[in-house]
């Protein structure tokens, strides 16, 4: 298994435990699937994510201040591609 | 999910720590959303994380009934809601005086804070506050109306099952959060008992305030009566803008509120505060 589905598989997980599984039976959650539209995630909802994110992560993925740096239409219209993308970044060994 | 229990009741918590090192004993803002549909996200995605940058910590929390936190029958008016701030400060260990930072009705929260306890306030930030009222009734008149009218719709029209019928899971949701709140609590009740604070009461303030209103905003008549009757109040109007100046007036209220928050407790003021990129 690559770093990439390890990532992934892991946020799509917590996007289980956060919305629900009730609603996700009929969606297929994949990179480029989209916060707002297709998950219908609730702001409130997002912050419990960024929560599971911080304590898998932790102070190699610092989600506070990324979330700072974006307004909150930015981080709604994410995709799951996006939020991934930025966690393999931030876990990639600093090139030295 | 961070909780704290607090007076009996399960509070939703979230805390950010200052950003880097050098922050031994940082100061503590804590931030205060408004009613019904609001809830610490509001703050979570706009104030919060650039005040943790700036260097204090930043603490936000759902109200009771609001967002995560448990959602009692009663124990909606303002004197819940302060007895609630500081049982659940108590809770997290922060005893020392704290910043209020506060959106609309939290402002009547705030305010409140600040008259009961003095000695746990050290500064308000207030965002289109609820609450400085010449009467009785002037400032709740409108917001129960328009409340009422949504109880009434939310429990004769089903809305919340018709939303999530047609697929709107946000809006269904969000209604049935309403619902919940507005048909099923004593919050109506509690809100309209809740008084206003009045002139003399304002003088009686002994931090100091930093009041922000949007010019076209139906609240703007509390925020000069704030800059009137507070003795150390700065009151900043966003032109262009009505009710919504956190959401939509985000990187202004930060040039206002990191530089003010700055002077009073010692942290960081960014080079560029505009812009959200801190």
């Amino acid at each position: 298994m690559t770093q990439s589905s390890d990532v992934l598989g892991e946020v799509v997980g917590m996007l289980v435990e956060v919305v629900g599984e009730d609603f996700l039976l009929d969606t297929e959650i994949g990179p480029d699937t989209t916060f707002n539209d297709e998950l219908a995630l609730e702001s409130i909802e997002f912050v419990a994510l960024a929560e599971k994110l911080q304590d898998r992560y932790g102070g190699r993925v610092d989600f506070a201040a990324f979330i700072a740096g974006l307004g909150l239409d930015e981080i709604m219209n994410m995709t799951v591609g996006d939020l991934v993308r930025h966690i393999e970044a931030r876990l990639q060994p600093a090139a030295v | 999910m961070p909780e704290v229990t607090a007076r009996g009741v399960r509070f939703h918590v979230q805390t950010m720590e200052p950003s880097g090192t050098g922050f031994p004993d940082p100061p503590v803002v804590v931030f205060v959303h408004g009613l019904v549909l609001d809830n610490l996200s509001s703050f979570y995605y706009t104030l919060a994380g650039p005040v943790a940058a700036a260097g204090a910590r930043a603490v936000l929390y759902d109200l009771r009934g609001h967002g995560r936190s448990e959602r009692t029958a009663t124990g909606y008016g303002a004197a819940d809601a302060v007895a609630d701030l500081f049982a659940l400060l108590d809770g997290l260990g922060h005893s020392g005086r704290v910043f209020l930072v506060a959106n609309s009705f939290g402002g009547v929260v705030a305010l409140n804070a600040a008259l009961a306890r003095p000695d746990r306030v050290a500064g308000l930030v207030l965002v289109e506050a609820y609450g400085p009222a010449e009467q009785a009734g002037e400032w709740t008149e409108d917001m129960l109306n328009t409340l009422g009218k949504s109880a009434l719709a939310l429990e004769y029209e089903r809305l919340a099952d018709q939303l999530l019928e047609i697929g709107w899971r946000q809006r269904g949701r969000q209604a049935a959060t309403a619902d919940a709140l507005i048909n099923g609590t004593s919050l109506l009740d509690d809100l309209a008992a809740v008084e206003p604070v009045r002139p003399a009461d304002l003088a009686a303030v002994a931090c100091p305030v930093l009041a922000v209103y949007g010019e076209h905003s139906d609240v703007a008549e509390a925020g000069r009566l704030l800059l009137r009757s507070v003795p150390d109040c700065t009151l900043h109007v966003m032109a262009g803008h009505a009710h919504t100046v956190l959401r939509e007036g985000t990187a202004e209220l930060l040039e206002v509120v990191l530089p003010w928050l700055s002077h009073h407790t010692g942290t960081k003021v960014p080079v560029a505060a505009a812009g959200g990129a801190l």
